[in-house]
């Protein structure tokens, strides 16, 4: 009984941690349109805005990671059956 | 979802684990090596061949690309990053040959960054001193060091996590949806009396390519790129 | 078989692994990748700078040599020049001489026979005179029918010529 509930709980607070998927999600994007107005403005720098907006993106999506890592800690790895 | 399988265990030390990540390891640095013999036997200045040409390319790359972020004093550390650059966008590429790529194992990762990360403190300590090194942790103001060690340590974490998850995440959902189209296809060829053909997963044929552009292809490409450039970024930035 | 380590899991021996392999991947990698291609961008990076500084030096030789050339060009018109003109000269002065001599030998032919001329001429007269005188006392011979002494009857017609 009490496994069922901490197993119930880690599944919800694995979808709860994914959460934290939207703040990359809207950083990302804003990051693209601004990537997309700056090849707007000087297309010939395509490849360097490219190039930098992929690296803003992967560091800036840390955060949903870390969200990701939590939520698999939760569900494959759940550290709290072992505190039972 | 299971982690990388146990291969064997050495009876040593009271069982060494030799993981699954460890063997794909092997696999990939032994055709490592052997490429790279391939592609540079034969080297000539005057007239070289494609094979010559399309490899000097990609060192040459490499070589902008650590002169570009790191400066011409660091030109010594292009083969530490062109290793972990291949290491890891081979190890994340493997998945395609249905290998379980090591780079979704958080211990392999862990590895390469904390090498990185005590790259980045010696780095520190070579160019100001054990002195200065402390120092630098009580900037600008003394009561901030143990922020200042948090987000040293937060480093390597963060990368970690960051190639790993995505990886790993790549790996998850390839696995969900390989499993779901093997239910969908189940459950579409339900009708055929043969039970060897109604187990065929039929939709498992070609659209998972699809998920495999992104996931394999362009986050295999893109972590590579970005645990190397952050590598760059903190070693130069060390030395500063 | 079938034994799985967790998914997100830290395995010391993993990790142990991982760094052994890096290592001997970094050395390998370095020993039959990089060094050689490198060895071969540096070898070629030499021949093209040893390449520039030959076509420099030659083009450096190749301009003294131009100017040298152009030099001894210059002084060989020059010395053509020099040499023409003093030929001219001396072909000039030597036209002056010849005409100088031409016309004096022509003077001297022309004076000469003028000489001679005159010379002729007064021998003519003279011969004439003498002829007439002659040819008077003659005459006077026959006339008066005798011989006259000829001396004195040369001079006496001789005087007579001269006053007629």
């Amino acid at each position: 009984m009490e496994k069922a509930i901490v197993l119930a709980a880690s599944a919800i607070g694995a979808g709860l941690a994914m959460i934290a998927g939207v703040g990359p999600g809207i950083g990302q994007g804003f990051a693209a349109g601004k990537a997309a107005e700056a090849v707007g403005r000087q297309p010939e720098a395509k490849g360097a805005i490219t190039s930098t907006m992929l690296f803003g993106c992967a560091v800036a999506e840390s955060t949903g990671i870390y969200g990701l890592v939590v939520a698999l800690i939760l569900l494959f790895a759940n550290p709290l059956i072992g505190m039972l | 979802m299971n982690g990388p399988k146990i291969i064997f265990t050495i009876p040593l030390f009271g069982g060494i684990k030799v993981t699954e990540s460890i063997v794909n390891m092997w696999i990939i640095m032994v055709v490592m090596v052997i490429v790279s013999i391939w592609l540079t036997r034969g080297l000539k200045v005057r007239n070289p061949s494609k094979k010559q040409l399309f490899i000097e390319k990609l060192v040459t790359m490499l070589y902008d690309m650590v002169r570009d972020v790191m400066g011409e004093r660091y030109m010594f550390f292009a083969p530490y990053i062109g290793t972990l650059f291949l290491l890891s966008i081979l190890g994340s590429l493997s998945s395609l040959l249905t290998l379980r790529p090591y780079t979704a194992d958080l211990s392999v990762i862990l590895t390469w960054t904390v090498m990185t990360f005590l790259i980045i403190q010696i780095n520190n300590i070579k160019n100001h001193g054990v002195l200065g090194w402390l120092k630098s942790f009580t900037e600008p103001v003394a009561f901030i060091t143990p922020l200042n060690i948090i987000s040293e340590i937060a480093n390597p974490i963060s990368m970690t996590f960051r190639h790993f998850g995505n990886i790993a995440a790549g790996l998850v959902i390839t696995s969900l949806v390989y499993g779901g189209l093997a239910s969908l296809s189940g459950a579409l060829l339900s009708w055929v009396p043969n039970e060897f053909l109604s187990s065929i997963p039929i939709l498992q044929i070609g659209l998972p390519a699809i998920l495999s552009i992104y996931f394999d292809l362009f986050t295999s490409f893109l972590q590579a790129y970005i645990i190397c450039m952050l590598t760059m970024v903190f070693v130069q930035g060390s030395g500063e | 078989m079938g034994e799985y380590l967790q998914f997100v899991s830290i395995d010391t021996w993993t990790m142990i692994f991982t760094l052994i392999n890096f290592l001997v991947l970094f050395l390998l990698l370095k020993k039959f990748l990089f060094k050689p291609i490198n060895n071969v961008l540096e070898k070629r990076a030499d021949e093209i700078e040893n390449t520039y500084k030959t076509v420099e030096k030659t083009k450096i030789e190749a301009e003294d040599l131009k100017t040298e050339y152009e030099e001894r060009l210059k002084s060989a018109k020059e010395e053509a020049d020099g040499i023409i003109k003093s030929a001219v000269i001396n072909a000039q002065r030597r036209s002056d001489d010849i005409v100088n001599e031409a016309s004096e030998k022509a003077q001297y032919i022309v004076e000469k026979s003028q000489k001679q001329i005159e010379l002729d001429k007064k021998n003519a007269v003279n011969e004439a005179q003498s002829d007439i005188a002659s040819l008077a006392v003659d005459i006077a011979e026959k006339i008066i029918g005798k011989k006259l002494d000829s001396k004195e009857d040369e001079q006496l017609v001789s005087d007579i010529i001269d006053r007629i």
